[in-house]
């Protein structure tokens, strides 16, 4: 009744003094009558036989779920895992020169980045800075894979590797070490055309 | 005002304005690089602004031709854009073109340009120019030749506004680089200004060197405590610590510029050590700021020992209350407004004391002190630039205020002001024939003077012989005249405004005419003879060590010796605190207070936390507060915001002004319609 005041009687008005008044906003909910026993009986057994058509069905094509933790999924080439930070191959310094660059793409602000002067004795970098703190949060990270588009260097890469539960958060917040360390490949890559 | 047309808009703009800034009035931007109106006459070294303007066959600089009446011009025509992109692609031939590992990088003129005016590639694949590099320029400053546009800038402020010449460009064509003469390094007062100045990562600051990039960053602003000049910095912040100090221009009280000292003592406030081999070599220090002191502290079987505030806090009560009346206390300059304020209520009305001083020079007469403070006389920075002539007396302005040696020399070079030097001697001697010969380089006539001139035993004969000069002169009638005071310390006039004067109290008031009919203080020195005969008992150091102060430090030797109470308020454990104070509270630098300080021309000025206190560092004005309240009296604040509130209320001249109302530039109280509440000599007689 758009408009028009609700009717309210005087003496519901002074029992609910404090209590919210529903109005009209109140749904009724009708259900069906209850079956009777013989009927549900024979719902019952029709369900249960339209379900086990579509089971027997389909037996010949053999099982299709796999046992997660024995056996993995495998991933596609340019699936986004974690992040791995790269060193070149023939000097061992590190890729990552410690620019900020992933940090600024990152939409998560999961990235953090402390920069310090490479040193004559102490040579990380081939450039003039490299990073000395490289953070990254991975209960942050949202795994859109900006940092790699956004690193000028192609330090940082997303891996394959997805299994990163873990029983504390502080452990989700991956080091330098932890990202440059060649990491356990538990995820297969799946083959072409596969 | 002309009209001319840019881009197909009409534009209203200044006349002779260049057409850079010219076309700003209808938002039209024309690149820039070498053009800095800071740096005097632009100079169209970088060719980037060229455009083109109707009636003229070549291109022209935009930061070079000045605007006409009815003038066409187009910076986006086909000729105009081959240009730009022209120029964008010449400077990059030799640009290392290494943005990620660059300090410049994000905030850089040359990428912004690269970007909106540039064609986005380059035809050059010819090796490019190489120096060795980052080579340090001196101790604070890297410059990468490689990077360098030779644009001027930094050569330019080294000759015409530092005028060190110690800048100059070498070699000629693509093989010109910037260098001091024989490579020595670069050092002179200002030096730290050519960083903000170059518009690539060709000189950068070393203390800065890789600390972070623009978006790790955060800026604050604030105003720098370190000297009186009181230049309006903006502090960069990363990680709760100040890691870069940059100008904030503000054309009555810095002009944009900053002196090294500002821009380079920020390790000392408890940011970063000053280098990274500092940060390798010390980490425990590096993460408490390099001996700042961040606990309170008793002295505890000769030595002082860390404890905590509680601890501190009794302790402190129960040394003031063994003092009672017998107390005194000093504001150091760095003090804020609200501070001493607090402080002396603290020591009139808790502890019954009058001795509360901030002046190092000693107490002039609460007369002098009117009549040399009278808004009238007062003189405006901007004014030493305009001023037909300037004098100095018994001041060094780059030692006692660095920013003001700046604009002596802009005042001299770009208006044809007059410097005139004098000594006190020459003051004394004769102020009538002093003004005889300033008298004929014009009527606008600035009198800058340090505070020391009004020091020692003859200090109000100085002080009464300025009045005579300036009353000689005519300075309080002439606009763009005046006296200009360089404190003693940062704060000192805010200090003296706020009551912190043994014969003043808030406002330059007669504490007698107040009605408590309070005997006059004893000044700071007059503190230390008491302390010395054991006439006080008890001193209060409120950011304060008066073994640093110049005078009389045999006096205060003994007196701090012979004090039984002696609680302090500091930041770093100088002699006088590591050897005497029986309580020391941690106290913080100006990146985290919160208040007001006045500049010397009168104009309050706002400190905004930029980091979180270090330690367990507490506000200043709440340690006060709470000790009151302990000694059993009610100061009724409870927030720092309060404190400035009861400051603009106990001050007559400071009525009705808010937080708001001074803002990022300050506000000069004089301008204000309040300052009509200056008590005047009349009154006092």
């Amino acid at each position: 009744m758009p408009g028009a005041a609700p009717e309210t009687s005087p003496e519901a008005s002074a029992v609910k003094v404090s209590l919210w008044d529903p109005g009209e906003d109140v749904v009724q909910v009708q259900r069906a009558p209850a079956p009777g026993a013989l009927r549900s009986a024979w719902r019952a057994f029709r369900e249960t036989a339209r379900g086990l058509r579509t089971t027997f069905g389909r037996i010949a094509e053999g099982p299709v779920t796999m046992e997660y933790p024995e056996e993995k999924v495998p991933v596609y080439p340019r699936f986004r895992g974690r992040h791995k930070l790269h060193r070149f191959e023939d000097t061992g310094l590190e890729k990552c020169v410690g620019c900020s660059l992933c940090a600024a793409a990152c939409p998560a602000d999961c990235i953090r980045v402390v920069a310090a002067e490479n040193t004559p004795e102490n040579r990380v970098s081939p450039g003039e800075r490299y990073a000395a703190v490289y953070e990254i949060n991975l209960s942050r990270c949202i795994f859109c894979g900006y940092c790699e588009v956004a690193c000028p260097f192609d330090a940082i890469t997303m891996g394959h590797e997805y299994e990163l539960s873990s029983y504390d958060r502080s452990d989700l917040i991956f080091t330098k070490e932890m990202l440059l360390a060649e990491p356990l490949e538990r995820a297969p890559l799946r083959n072409e055309g596969e | 005002m002309i009209t001319f047309t840019i881009d197909g808009r009409e534009v209203r703009a200044p006349e002779n304005a260049m057409l850079v800034d010219a076309a700003k009035h209808g938002d039209v931007e024309i690149p820039v690089f070498c053009y800095e109106p800071k740096l005097g006459n632009p100079v169209g070294a970088c060719r980037m602004c060229l455009v083109e303007i109707e009636g003229i066959p070549k291109l022209q600089t935009g930061c070079s031709t000045p605007a006409k009446d009815g003038m066409v011009v187009h910076t986006q025509s086909e000729r105009a854009r081959v240009a730009q992109q022209a120029v964008v692609e010449f400077l990059l031939i030799n640009h290392p073109l290494d943005c990620p590992v660059c300090d410049k990088g994000g905030e850089c003129p040359l990428q912004d340009i690269t970007f909106g005016w540039g064609a986005g590639t380059s035809r050059f694949i010819e090796p490019k120019r190489h120096f060795v590099k980052p080579l340090a320029l001196s101790e604070r400053i890297a410059i990468d030749r490689e990077r360098c546009i030779l644009c001027y800038r930094c050569v330019r402020f080294s000759q015409e506004i530092s005028e060190d010449n110690q800048l100059v460009l070498v070699e000629r064509g693509a093989h010109s680089y910037v260098a001091t003469f024989d490579g020595h390094p670069y050092e002179a007062t200002f030096t730290g200004n050519i960083i903000e100045l170059c518009p690539v990562g060709a000189l950068t600051s070393r203390p800065y060197r890789f600390r972070a990039r623009p978006w790790d960053i955060e800026d604050a602003g604030s105003v720098c405590t370190l000297c009186p000049s009181q230049c309006n910095v903006t502090l960069t912040v990363r990680d709760e610590r100040v890691i870069r100090v940059l100008a904030r221009d503000n054309g009555e009280v810095d002009d944009g510029w900053l002196c090294d000292r500002g821009r380079f003592a920020y390790p000392a406030l408890g940011g970063l050590p000053a280098t990274a081999a500092a940060l390798a070599d010390a980490p425990a220090a590096a993460e408490n700021g390099a001996g700042r002191i961040t606990e309170p502290m008793i002295r505890d079987g000769g030595q002082l020992r860390v404890v905590s505030w509680e601890r501190a806090m009794t302790e402190a009560v129960a040394g003031l209350r063994r003092a009672g009346e017998r107390v005194g206390a000093i504001a150091g300059g760095q003090a804020t407004n609200e501070e001493g304020l607090l402080l002396a209520r603290l020591m009139r009305e808790g502890a019954g004391s009058p001795h509360v001083d901030s002046r190092a020079a000693g107490t002039l007469e609460l007369e002098l002190h009117l009549a040399l403070n009278e808004p009238r006389l007062q003189a405006r920075v901007s004014d030493l630039e305009f001023a037909h002539a300037v004098l100095v007396l018994e001041g060094d302005p780059i030692r006692d205020a660095p920013i003001l040696d700046l604009r002596l020399r802009k005042g001299v070079r770009r208006h044809g002001m007059k410097l005139i030097r004098a000594t006190r001697e020459e003051l004394l001697a004769g102020p009538r024939e002093l003004a005889d010969k300033l008298a004929g380089a014009g009527e606008e006539i600035v009198v800058l003077w340090a505070e020391r001139l009004t020091a020692g035993p003859d200090g109000s004969r100085a002080a009464a012989a300025l009045l005579e000069l300036a009353d000689a002169l005519s300075l309080g009638d002439v606009e763009g005249a005046g006296l200009l005071e360089i404190p003693a310390h940062t704060n000192g006039r805010g200090l003296r405004e706020a009551g912190v004067l043994p014969n003043a109290g808030p406002g330059l008031s007669d504490p007698a005419a107040t009605g408590d009919a309070s005997p006059t203080g004893r000044d700071a020195a007059g503190i230390a003879e008491e302390l010395a005969a054991g006439e006080l008992t008890g001193l209060y150091l409120l950011q304060s060590d008066p073994l640093l102060e110049p005078a009389d430090r045999e006096v205060w030797e003994r007196a701090l010796e012979r004090a039984a109470t002696v609680v302090a308020h500091a930041s770093f454990l100088t002699e006088g605190i590591r050897e005497h104070a029986d309580v020391v509270f941690p106290s913080e630098a100006y990146a985290e207070k919160e208040g007001t300080i006045t500049h010397p021309d009168g104009r309050l000025q706002r400190l905004r936390p930029a980091v979180a206190h270090p330690g367990s560092i507490r506000a200043e004005w709440s340690v006060i507060v709470e000790l009151a309240s302990r000694l059993g009296l009610d100061l009724e604040v409870l927030t720092g915001a309060m404190a400035s509130a009861q400051l603009f209320e106990s001050v007559p001249f400071y009525a009705g002004l808010t937080l708001e109302e001074i803002g990022g530039k300050g506000v000069r109280w004089q301008e204000r319609e309040a300052a009509g509440a200056y008590p005047t000599r009349e009154q006092l007689v």
